[in-house]
């Protein structure tokens, strides 16, 4: 009897014990249904969230898109404008040279006028223009040739070179060869070259208005001198415009002065007697 | 550029004016800082009794020519530092071999180039024009 009892109670001991593992089973099962529920909650906002990302994502592509795009548009402008730029340098740097050289030109003229119209003594006014045509334009051989309205004939007043040897008693009748041709019509001549073969490279008449005075004829140029420039032949012409009115000043000047001694000459005399 | 004292050696007065003018065109000179000599002997006798910063010597000149003027400058007065431009007529010559072998600074050929008088300007002085 005492043994059933005890049967009894350890059958219910063990029922209670399992009643308690059940007990236990039902909380887990329920905190993991609660967990799954969770978690399929959590699934389900972070597919949302997902989704979110991307149209985030896509969005954010599509603006940095538009941004490469007008980067890359004003990148092109940039480029465009900077070779603009560029060529507009060059072309000033260019216009810098020309400006240069047309100062220096017009400091050459300045000079040379100056020094033409300092003198009144034709010796001097030849020397001058001598000066001027080696220093200035830069001529190893020249000819300086002036009118003699006696004649009508062109007489050597001025040379570098060997002109003086190639001419017959140093003078050219006007019409007769390019230096009379060029006091003939009045007209400039220039050549392209340097006149390296000793032809005429450049004959220039002196004029005052429309009176020929004389003609510069350069037969060589200096070496160093590849030829003579279109700034050249504008400078030659003014020049030669102030040569011409220097010269028949002083050769005025000259006759009027040689006028004056013969007549206070006469009139010292005349005092005497 | 700094005050500095030039020397412009020429026989022809028209080119002496018209290097002095070029100079002035050169920024800080003013015509003040130029003196002018006739030729080799005139400007001997400026160089020993003055200091110039700078000496432009025509090569062919009466009494005595450039070349000569620089020997004497270099040997005579002793003054191998003083820079000495040496001016030809004609481009590449004897002549400028022969003042450069005797102790010039540079050259130019006439007619002067802007360009070139100032890029010499310079050098020989070692400072901007």
């Amino acid at each position: 009897m005492t043994q059933k009892t005890e049967e009894i109670l350890s059958l219910f001991s063990k029922s209670e014990e399992l009643l308690e593992m059940f007990r236990k089973g039902r909380a887990f099962t329920e905190e993991l249904m609660s967990e799954n529920e969770r978690l399929r909650y959590r699934i389900v906002q972070l597919e949302r969230e997902k989704i979110d990302l991307t149209d985030t994502l896509m969005k954010e592509v599509e603006r940095l898109k538009l941004e490469n795009s007008q980067m890359s548009q004003k990148l092109e402008f940039l480029d465009t404008r900077f070779h603009q730029v560029e060529e507009e340098n060059k072309d000033f740097a260019q216009r810098y040279i020309e400006v240069e050289e047309q100062n220096e030109s017009l400091a050459n003229l300045y000079v040379a006028s100056y020094r033409l119209h300092s003198t009144l003594d034709p010796a001097e006014v030849v020397l001058c223009i001598k000066e001027i045509l080696v220093n200035m334009i830069g001529s190893e051989e020249f000819g300086l040739f002036v009118v003699d309205d006696e004649t009508s004939e062109l007489v050597l007043a001025g040379y570098e070179g060997e002109i003086a040897q190639r001419l017959e008693r140093g003078r050219v009748a006007f019409g007769e060869g390019l230096e009379g041709l060029v006091a003939q019509t009045g007209q400039a001549f220039f050549t392209e070259d340097a006149g390296e073969l000793g032809e005429v490279c450049a004959c220039i008449p002196l004029k005052i208005k429309e009176r020929v005075v004389g003609v510069i004829a350069m037969y060589k140029l200096l070496p160093h001198k590849g030829g003579l420039t279109p700034l050249d032949h504008r400078l030659l012409e003014l020049l030669a415009g102030h040569a011409a009115s220097a010269l028949v000043s002083s050769k005025l000047y000259a006759l009027a002065d040689r006028k004056l001694r013969t007549i206070e000459g006469f009139m010292n005399l005349l005092r005497v007697r | 550029m700094s005050k500095k004292a030039f020397l412009v050696v020429d026989d022809s007065a028209t080119f002496r004016q018209l290097l002095c003018m070029s100079l002035t065109r050169l920024d800080g000179i003013s015509q003040g800082d130029i003196t002018e000599a006739v030729d080799g002997q005139d400007a001997l006798g400026k160089v020993r009794d003055n200091n110039y910063d700078l000496v432009l010597t025509d090569i062919r000149m009466p009494n005595m020519d450039g070349l000569e003027f620089v020997n004497k400058v270099r040997t005579e007065l002793k003054k191998g530092d003083l820079p000495i431009i040496i001016i030809s007529t004609k481009g590449a010559d004897e002549d400028i071999e022969k003042g450069m072998s005797l102790g010039a600074s540079g050259y130019l050929s006439k007619p002067i180039s802007m360009t070139k008088l100032r890029e010499l300007v310079s050098d020989c002085l070692g400072e901007q024009a």
